[in-house]
């Protein structure tokens, strides 16, 4: 087994708030990795970290030995961490199919200039760089609604899509913030499939924040759980919901 | 008004409103990407009209420190507009980086930046007169090559004429304007301008980098300025180191016009303050620019929007 990202004694804190401390773990190579915890334990503000959005006040973060910490957001992307968001962040004036496209350019070799005179080879780039949008898009079943607005479709459409977009930078790594939120059960069961089917198909590493306990535990191969910004417990689904620690945190003390 | 008049109006407004319209989709492009207004817009497309006069005509007069001085370099019109258009966007990206991104990258308040642009603008248009001293300086017509100054039609027995200059900043405006669509609406570069516009830090999730979106943005909008300085220049002169300050405040009110940060709203703003002018009876003509801002209050009355802006609803 591999381990993929290593997060070594990461901190940060706004203020005098600890919202993340000597928070240590491993991520292992093809692994569904779980964070529970309650409001404000410092779940969202660790995939922060981890994506670059917010800078860590010490610690490490490495992905295959490389270290990500001190890297700008978007360096981390290329290097193939995607994320999506609790409140979905789509670019709503764009359509489905450009808010995949967006997020493809890291992996053409002709950056962000290509595309603009038309020589064969960015044609046929463009053109690879279609064709896997409308890939995607099909993955997805938006399909036959490529050309509409972010902005009009449904919560749980909306949802797919940022999934979708994320996809499209081609990661080793998926970030996932809550993403059962606020859908049904019958969908959320579509959603352990789907997230499933797409670790294999995509040979993804996935790390997962999500309040539905059944949905993570039946999901995940471990769970990590943070409670006031520390880890409390990491180990597979039987084992931390043994954990006294665990218990206590969602349960109060006896 | 004669059929006639009436139709040497139309020209001369849309000639002159499409420039405005080149000159403040430089706004709205640094606009709709940081929410902020570049003060120093206006002295960048004095700057514009100050490089390809040098390399055009490089000709200048008696004062300043390169009084007297003949470059005489004759470099094609064409080519002069285009260097110096260029020319105007790498200052735009000096620009970005001396006197906005240090305030960013501190968190200061938007309001700062407009202090500072306006600080670079002030600094630039002393410079020019530093250098060439306030002088009006003029585009020979022979720098377009041999072609006739102007063209006359007859419209019912009156003349209606049309300037080479007018048909000649009308066609670089039009291919400009297309070119600049094209690039935003269908190629990668503008869709990711389009994702950093409406969100900057999700865009930087996906790969984008958000730093060079805005260089290349700054670029963008310095050479539409600096092409829009050279194309009144050319028309009307080059009235002095000042002469970018009224069109600066002109292109806000395109903008505000056309509806804040809106691409074809800069572009409809620009053409209908040009007609706006161009309407004002000749007996009133030293009044066209309150006439232009008299139609901007108008219309914001009815439309507080703008023309094409898109009203915020507020979604709970």
């Amino acid at each position: 087994m591999k381990v993929l990202l290593d997060a070594e004694r990461l901190c940060r804190n706004f203020g005098g708030l600890k919202a993340v401390n000597n928070v240590t773990f491993q991520v292992v190579e093809g692994e569904i990795f779980g964070l529970i915890g309650p409001n404000g334990a410092g779940k969202t503000t660790l995939f922060n970290l981890m994506t670059g959005l917010t800078p860590v006040s010490s610690g490490t973060l490495s992905y295959q030995g490389e270290r990500l910490t001190g890297l700008p957001p978007h360096r981390i992307a290329e290097k193939g961490i995607g994320r999506t968001f609790q409140n979905i962040r789509l670019f709503k004036g764009l359509s489905a199919l450009d808010n995949i496209k967006v997020a493809q350019h890291v992996r053409t070799s002709s950056g962000l200039w290509g595309g603009f005179f038309c020589t064969p080879s960015s044609r046929a780039e463009e053109k690879r760089v279609d064709e896997k949008a409308w890939e995607l898009l099909k993955l997805i079943g938006l399909a036959d609604r490529a050309g509409e607005l972010a902005e009009n479709f449904s919560y749980g459409d909306q949802r797919r899509l940022e999934i979708g977009r994320a996809l499209a930078l081609d990661p080793r790594v998926l970030l996932l913030d809550e993403p059962a939120a606020g859908m049904n059960s019958a969908e959320k069961r579509a959603l352990t499939e789907f997230i499933r089917a797409i670790r294999e198909q995509f040979k993804l590493t996935v790390l997962l924040i999500e309040h539905h306990v059944p949905l993570v535990m039946n999901l995940c191969d471990r769970i990590a759980v943070l409670n006031f910004g520390e880890l409390i417990a990491v180990g597979n689904p039987a084992e931390v919901q043994k954990d006294p620690a665990v218990i206590e945190a969602y349960l109060g003390a006896e | 008004m004669t059929l006639a008049q009436f139709l040497q109006n139309l020209l001369n407004g849309i000639s002159i409103g499409s420039v405005y319209a080149i000159f403040a989709l430089g706004y709205t492009l640094v606009f709709s990407i940081l929410g902020i207004i570049n003060f120093a817009h206006g002295a960048v497309f004095t700057l514009g009209a100050y490089f390809t006069y040098t390399l055009a005509v490089g000709q200048f007069g008696i004062n300043g420190l390169l009084s007297g001085l003949n470059l005489d370099l004759k470099v094609p019109f064409a080519l002069s507009l285009l260097i110096g258009a260029i020319l105007a966007g790498l200052v735009g990206v000096l620009l970005e980086r001396l006197a906005f991104k240090p305030l960013r990258t501190r968190g200061a308040d938007s309001l700062l930046a407009l202090v500072s642009s306006l600080g670079v603008a002030l600094v630039i248009v002393n410079a020019i007169q530093y250098l060439v001293g306030a002088e009006i300086y003029t585009f020979p017509s022979q720098v377009y090559g041999d072609i006739k100054p102007a063209m006359m039609f007859e419209v019912s027995g009156q003349p209606v004429v049309i300037r080479t200059v007018q048909v000649i900043i009308f066609a670089v405006c039009m291919v400009i304007l297309s070119i600049l669509g094209y690039l935003i609406s269908f190629t990668r570069l503008g869709k990711a301008l389009q994702a950093v516009a409406e969100n900057p830090t999700t865009a930087s999730l996906l790969g984008i980098s958000v730093d060079k979106i805005i260089l290349a943005t700054f670029f963008m909008s310095g050479f539409l300025g600096g092409l829009a300085g050279t194309l009144v220049g050319t028309s009307f002169g080059i009235a002095g180191p000042y002469f970018g300050v009224t069109y600066g405040l002109k292109g806000l009110a395109v903008i505000v016009l056309g509806g804040l940060g809106s691409i074809p709203g800069a572009v409809m703003g620009g053409i209908v303050i040009g007609l706006a002018e161009a309407f004002v009876p000749p007996d009133y003509s030293a009044y066209k620019e309150a006439v232009a801002f008299a139609f901007l209050f108008i219309v914001l009355l009815v439309r507080p929007q703008g023309l094409l802006g898109r009203t915020h609803i507020q979604k709970v």
